[in-house]
């Protein structure tokens, strides 16, 4: 077998299961260290009133992190919503669904494509300018947070100079494909565990800023 | 001085807690996304004109983070380091808000536990810097 053929079949597969794998484990670790709470009360009841939800006031917004740090808040939003609906919804992807399983979705215009590509290896940039510039950031940023940022951007980039064949096409397009399959492993053993954590801890821990059922607490059965 | 002062540290104690709370701890400590969003939170980081040092996950960084990476091996110098960090600038209010759902005060209430099991925590006659 040829490297384009390892990194675009048997790769692929192991990629896909280390991280679906990690994922259950991470799952696992939240779930064995919370329980299920006896008396569930909804965080309304927490806040003290029945009237929650209340209508949004001003003072909500600027308490918030959007009125905290607006820019910020915007640029993670969109850089967010890009990078997941980017690798789904584009062209290239989707004729690998067809080839694969038979069916393809959507599909950016390349354009479109483009200028979302460009738009997630700026918020990269700009997440790397943040640890660089920013004295609190920059307090507790070690090697490790650029190496994560460089994992997340890097399919992109080396994506975007195969699409437009800046440089030699195949071996970009393998170096994309082996990026992406790396950020998939690492996704599940790293902070980039917080695409799934983020929903069991916002919306599952019974606490002031719960924003679901909030059904669990920690559990206090293993001893210090 | 109390006969605490001079004493060794029980490094297997201290192993023994970090492990026993490994699984939660160190899952969490490799959850934070260090994006510094919590620091407005934090009464005591406005109230100090933003020194990051008061920052909450600065501060769980810095001692149990520490601690896990270390696995336990420190000595009393080093608790010492962080009691200023655990006892006084943060006063367990729960107030921080995190993102992401990260219970900060949980954890430092973990590193005073094992502070305290080695006889690190400021007595009564400290003086004002305590009080
Ligand atoms: C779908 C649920 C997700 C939520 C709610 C979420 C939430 C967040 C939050 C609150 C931050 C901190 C703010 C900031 O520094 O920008 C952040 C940062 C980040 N997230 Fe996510 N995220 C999600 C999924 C993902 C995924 C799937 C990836 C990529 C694999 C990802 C990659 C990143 C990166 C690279 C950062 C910047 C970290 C840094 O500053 O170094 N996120 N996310
Ligand atoms: S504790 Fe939360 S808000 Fe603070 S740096 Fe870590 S992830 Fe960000
Ligand atoms: S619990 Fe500690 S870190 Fe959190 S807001 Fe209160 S003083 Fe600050």
């Amino acid at each position: 077998m040829d490297i384009y053929g390892l990194v675009r079949g048997p790769l692929v597969w192991v990629s896909l299961i280390v991280f679906v794998l990690g994922m259950v484990y991470q799952a696992q670790q939240f779930l064995s260290s919370t329980r299920v709470r006896e008396v569930v009360l909804p965080p309304a009841a927490l806040l003290g009133g029945g009237d929650f939800p209340r209508p949004l006031s001003l003072a909500d917004i600027s308490n918030s992190f959007f009125g905290i740090h607006p820019v910020i808040t915007v640029v993670t939003t969109i850089f967010h919503v890009f990078l997941i609906m980017l690798p789904i919804f584009v062209l290239g992807h989707n004729v690998l669904f067809e080839e694969s399983f038979g069916f393809s979705l959507f599909v950016f215009p390349e354009m479109v494509a483009d200028v979302l590509t460009l738009v997630v290896i700026a918020g990269g940039f700009f997440f790397i300018l943040r640890r660089l510039l920013v004295r609190r950031v920059r307090a507790i940023t070690t090697f490790y947070d650029y190496f994560i940022v460089a994992v997340v951007v890097a399919p992109f980039v080396t994506g975007y100079i195969a699409t437009h064949q800046l440089l030699n096409y195949e071996t970009f397009l393998i170096f994309h494909i082996l990026l992406g399959e790396l950020m998939l492993i690492v996704i599940p053993f790293t902070k980039l565990k917080h695409g799934l954590l983020f929903f069991l801890y916002r919306y599952q821990m019974n606490y002031e800023h719960c924003l679901g059922a909030g059904s669990r607490v920690w559990s206090y059965n293993q001893a210090k | 001085m109390s006969d605490q002062d001079n004493k060794a540290v029980d490094r297997a104690e201290i192993s023994g807690m970090l492990a026993k709370k490994a699984p939660e701890m160190k899952h969490i400590l490799n959850y934070c996304l260090h994006c510094s969003l919590c620091a407005e939170s934090c009464f005591l980081y406005m109230s100090h004109d933003g020194d990051p040092e008061y920052m909450p996950s600065y501060k769980v960084i810095n001692s149990l983070g520490k601690l896990y990476k270390k696995k336990g091996n420190v000595d009393r110098e080093f608790l010492e380091g962080i009691k200023g960090m655990v006892w006084n600038n943060c006063v367990l209010c729960h107030r921080c808000y995190c993102p992401i759902g990260i219970d900060i005060p949980r954890m430092i209430d973990f590193t005073r536990s094992i502070c305290r099991s080695q006889g690190v925590f400021p007595e009564l006659d400290e003086g004002e810097s305590w009080l």
